[in-house]
């Protein structure tokens, strides 16, 4: 598919980098921001744009003569060439393109600089090919691709964040099933980016997925050893049982065993405060839920709709069409 | 010799710095605004017709970040930022806690973007009250006040070198072009001209402050706010058709994406960004002054990536926020003798170092109410500044009391800040109430989702030398500059202050209606963390040069052209928000500098 560059000016991208980039001491804080994925407005119409991310590349080099990018987002073997960004009509060393990527990849990329194939420097997220070879790695809004964990820690994950949340009520249940029922087949296309079952969660692992890639990266060691610690427990107790299938109890006594600091059978040495844990799984969940979908949970809005069911809660007032009905505000 | 020269250079385009700027270029004067962070447009300003802002949950109070910062002693807390606030690992502010401690305040809202603080704050633009101007003479001869053993009140209050009538001009001023929506009756603070635009409808959960109020016989208005609710013509915004619109939550701690709260980059800046002589840097941090015989010549800044640059100009105005203003000149005097002789001969620079005397009361009400349809505060009430108040009570000076209408109005603010004071214990009262699950958590929402009602009170600290911003001695920001330090407590007597006047708000939502169940009341007398909010003082103005930093004019007393326009110039810090009176003293210095350039 041919490449959609966006117009975005010298300002933009110095705004959005410049923060984390420029200093004389200490390296590059927050990489996660890079590349910037951002709302994309096409000028006419928030259907039209919604179903895409403006994706802004930045390089910092002050020797290159030509910088441009590959990747699974456009032709591999054909660079989108970057400009040199400028202040005071003077070349900044920083180089920068913007393309429209649609909401919900996961994409990998290599910048070319005078011909030479490298990394992105500064953002974080990597990704290795089945030829071994390494990539930078990027995902674009409401991506529910897996890119933190593997299906085993999703599924015990999954089961975990269940016990935080309000929504495995029966009551909440029924109405998190009939929501996605009651959306037409044009809504769920339009709001979900990807087909997934609406489930007890709202997509909650899906957030903590994408939030330790990027924000949270420094927290993603935590989870790693906690869920293979929590399998392995689970395990032990229940010889034979595949951890995630197990029944609500048994993940009902963990949280207690969790909250109180004390699982028996946690090895302290690999990790010493479970309760931690849990607190960082609470946080998570919670934000997770009733965050913007964009960030990955709440699918289609729904833990907006359980508020606005039960509660009074006109969250699609001031929320950007087509997921709200706000028309003046743009996303 | 700077490589370039303006007739202006101001360094900080919030509410000090935009209006001066705008002062200037309305009369033809080339203008440079350098500021340290991004320019964020909203919709109308941008380019390509997004917003930088959004209206989501995770900009106001983001991702979890980790303190790295070394030699203090919360090193590796959590903190949870919003998008342009300062990067607290790269540019810290170090406090002197109780227990002798250096820590990094966490508490964060001084915004680093075009616009500054006025781009999150809540938006509310009250006027101070005529005493807040004399509180020198007003407790001249008192015997009366509380909790004042060692005189204080009386050796260290200080009237403004002029009175409310002088300022009230420029408060008109300041509303007109501002851009602010109210009402007028009721108020303590007489207008010559009435500029507000009329409010929207208040959020019904309102209801039950103007009935506590009312039951009080506490006068009441609709609480200022720099939000349009109307076209605004002197900068060209318009408003959504439909008005009610307007009201969101995503208000205090949130930019506006539509540019109608009312920040000084859509109210002031834009309107005059096609004007010739205007010039604006993003991303540019001024690092320091240099100055030739009490006249700076040189302003040092850094490219937004980082390439040292100077310019000159006829007039140099610092507006950066107060303990960012005071470090500045500070910097600027630790490089150089002659400047620090002259910025703070009299050893007052940094001294004098103030925010507000601030807290109030909460409750639930029995009712549930949409708070998501809501601007920042609905009423507000003077009755606790009128003389008879403060004399009635053994107080040196009042403060102005309003309802919050936006805290707790989303879900994810709403546990975030769940028995949770303030930034330090961000998230901290939702994540220990373990017990706050499945059934138990429908039943915490049941009980407080749209139904938290809250009153705050801003009264005046009461000004002490030991107050004080320093440069920290081993701490350094990014640019391998010392960080601000700050010493900072409270006054006995402002404990005094805040405890009558957190009573009062506890009694607001007392008389508030049947069914309100008050949740708590109290205040800031016993957190010396509260630092990053409403700060002020630092470089006080006066008309003794032994006795202050700045002259009537704002102009350093021993400087020909150096000028500092923020809050840091107040030797009282009021009974009400600052940012309008900011706004005002700012566009009266903008004026008087048009004659000078």
């Amino acid at each position: 598919m041919p490449v959609v560059l966006i117009a975005r000016d010298d300002q933009y991208v110095l705004n959005h980098t410049t923060r984390f980039i420029a200093r004389d001491t200490g390296t590059v804080s927050e990489p996660f921001h890079l590349p910037v994925v951002d709302t994309h407005w096409d000028g006419a119409s928030a259907e039209t744009s919604y179903q895409f991310n403006d994706v802004t590349f930045v390089h910092r080099d002050d020797e290159a003569r030509e910088v441009g990018v590959v990747g699974t987002f456009g032709e591999l073997h054909t660079p989108v060439p970057l400009r040199e960004v400028r202040f005071l009509d003077e070349p900044t060393g920083l180089w920068a393109a913007t393309v429209r990527v649609g909401k919900g990849q996961v994409h990998r990329y290599r910048f070319t600089v005078d011909g030479r194939s490298v990394l992105d420097p500064v953002n974080p997220q990597r990704q290795r090919t089945d030829n071994g070879q390494e990539w930078s790695r990027f995902f674009t809004h409401g991506c529910a691709v897996p890119v933190s964990f593997d299906r085993w820690e999703l599924r015990l994950l999954e089961r975990l964040v269940t016990q935080v949340l309000p929504f495995q009520l029966a009551e909440n249940r029924r109405f998190l099933a009939d929501f996605y029922h009651k959306l037409s087949r044009s809504e769920r296309d339009r709001q979900f980016p990807l087909a997934f079952l609406m489930d007890e969660s709202v997509g909650v692992v899906n957030f903590i997925d994408k939030l330790l890639a990027r924000e949270e990266r420094h927290n993603l060691d935590d989870y790693k050893i906690c869920l293979r610690l929590i399998d392995d427990v689970l395990r032990a107790r229940f010889p034979g049982r595949e951890p995630a299938e197990l029944g609500r109890q048994a993940f009902m006594d963990l949280y207690d065993e969790l909250a109180a600091n004390q699982v028996p059978g946690w090895d302290h040495g690999r990790y010493g405060e479970p309760r931690y844990f849990l607190l960082l799984l609470r946080r998570h969940a919670m934000t997770g839920a009733f965050a913007h979908p964009k960030h990955g949970g709440n699918h289609g809005a729904a833990a907006w709709a359980y508020l606005a069911e039960r509660f009074e809660f006109d969250w699609r007032a001031a929320v950007e069409a087509p997921l709200g009905r706000n028309t003046d505000y743009r996303g | 010799m700077a490589d370039e020269t303006f007739d202006a250079v101001i360094i900080g385009s919030g509410a000090g710095g935009a209006p001066v700027a705008h002062a200037l270029v309305r009369a033809g004067k080339r203008v440079l605004v350098l500021e340290k962070g991004p320019l964020f447009h909203s919709q109308h300003t941008s380019p390509d017709g997004l917003s930088d802002f959004k209206r989501d949950e995770e900009f106001a109070t983001g991702a979890e970040k980790v303190l790295q910062v070394q030699g203090v002693a919360n090193t590796g807390v959590s903190f949870y930022s919003s998008h342009v606030e300062p990067d607290l690992n790269d540019e810290p502010h170090v406090y002197r806690d109780t227990d002798g401690q250096d820590r990094v305040t966490i508490e964060g809202y001084t915004a680093q973007v075009v616009g500054g603080g006025t781009q999150l704050y809540g938006g509310v633009s009250l006027r101070f009250a005529p005493d807040d101007f004399r509180l020198r003479s007003a407790n001249q001869g008192r015997d009366d006040l509380r909790a004042d053993p060692g005189g204080d009140v009386a050796r260290e209050a200080r009237d403004w070198p002029f009175g409310y009538d002088d300022l009230e001009p420029w408060y008109c001023r300041a509303e007109e072009l501002v851009g602010i929506n109210g009402t007028r009756d009721g108020q303590l603070k007489p207008a010559s001209v009435d500029n507000y635009q009329k409010p929207l409808e208040p959020n019904d959960i309102s209801a039950h402050v103007a009935a506590g109020m009312d039951a009080l016989g506490f006068r009441r208005y609709r609480t200022p706010l720099a939000v349009i609710t109307e076209d605004h013509a002197p900068s060209g915004r318009t408003v959504p058709t439909d008005r009610e619109s307007i009201k969101t939550a995503f208000v205090n701690r949130y930019g506006d994406p539509l540019g109608l709260k009312s920040n000084t980059w859509v109210s002031l800046l834009h309107p005059i960004s096609t004007q010739p002589g205007f010039a604006l840097r993003a991303n540019c941090v001024v690092t320091h002054l240099s100055a030739t015989n009490g006249r700076v010549t040189d302003v040092h800044y850094r490219d937004p990536l980082g390439r040292e640059r100077t310019v000159g100009g006829t007039v140099v105005v610092v507006a950066c926020s107060a303990i960012e203003s005071v470090r500045l000149l500070q910097l600027s005097a630790e490089r150089d003798a002659g400047f620090a002789d002259r910025i703070n001969g009299n050893g007052l620079l940094g001294r004098y170092f103030l925010t507000h005397c601030f807290g109030g009361a909460s409750a639930r009400v029995p009712g549930r109410h949409d708070k998501s349809r809501t601007l920042d505060s609905d009423w507000a009430t003077d009755a606790c500044a009128t003389p008879e108040f403060v004399r009635a009570n053994g107080l040196w000076a009042g403060g102005a009391i309003y309802n919050n209408t936006s805290d707790s109005a989303l879900p994810i603010s709403m546990a975030r800040t769940w028995a949770a004071n303030d930034m330090d214990t961000m998230w901290k009262g939702y994540l220990y109430d373990l017990d706050m699950r499945g059934d138990q958590f429908d039943g915490y929402l049941t009980e407080n989702f749209g139904r938290q009602l809250s009153v705050a009170f801003m009264a005046n600290q009461l000004p002490l030398p030991t107050n004080r911003i320093t440069l920290h001695p081993s701490v350094r920001d990014k640019w391998n500059r010392p960080v601000a330090h700050i010493d900072k407590g409270w006054h006995s007597h402002d404990r005094a202050v805040m405890d009558v006047l957190a009573d009062r708000c506890r009694e607001i939502l007392a008389r508030g209606g049947d069914g309100v169940q008050l949740i708590g009341f109290g205040h800031v007398g016993n957190d010396v963390r509260r630092i990053a909010n409403h700060v002020l003082g630092g470089a006080r103005f006066g008309t003794d040069p032994a006795d202050s930093v700045l002259d009537p004019d704002c102009r350093a007393w021993r400087f020909d052209n150096l000028y500092v326009t923020d809050g840091s110039f107040m030797p009282t810090s009021g009974g009400a928000n600052p940012t309008l009176t900011i706004q005002a003293n700012a566009f009266r210095v903008g004026e008087l500098l048009t004659t000078r350039v």
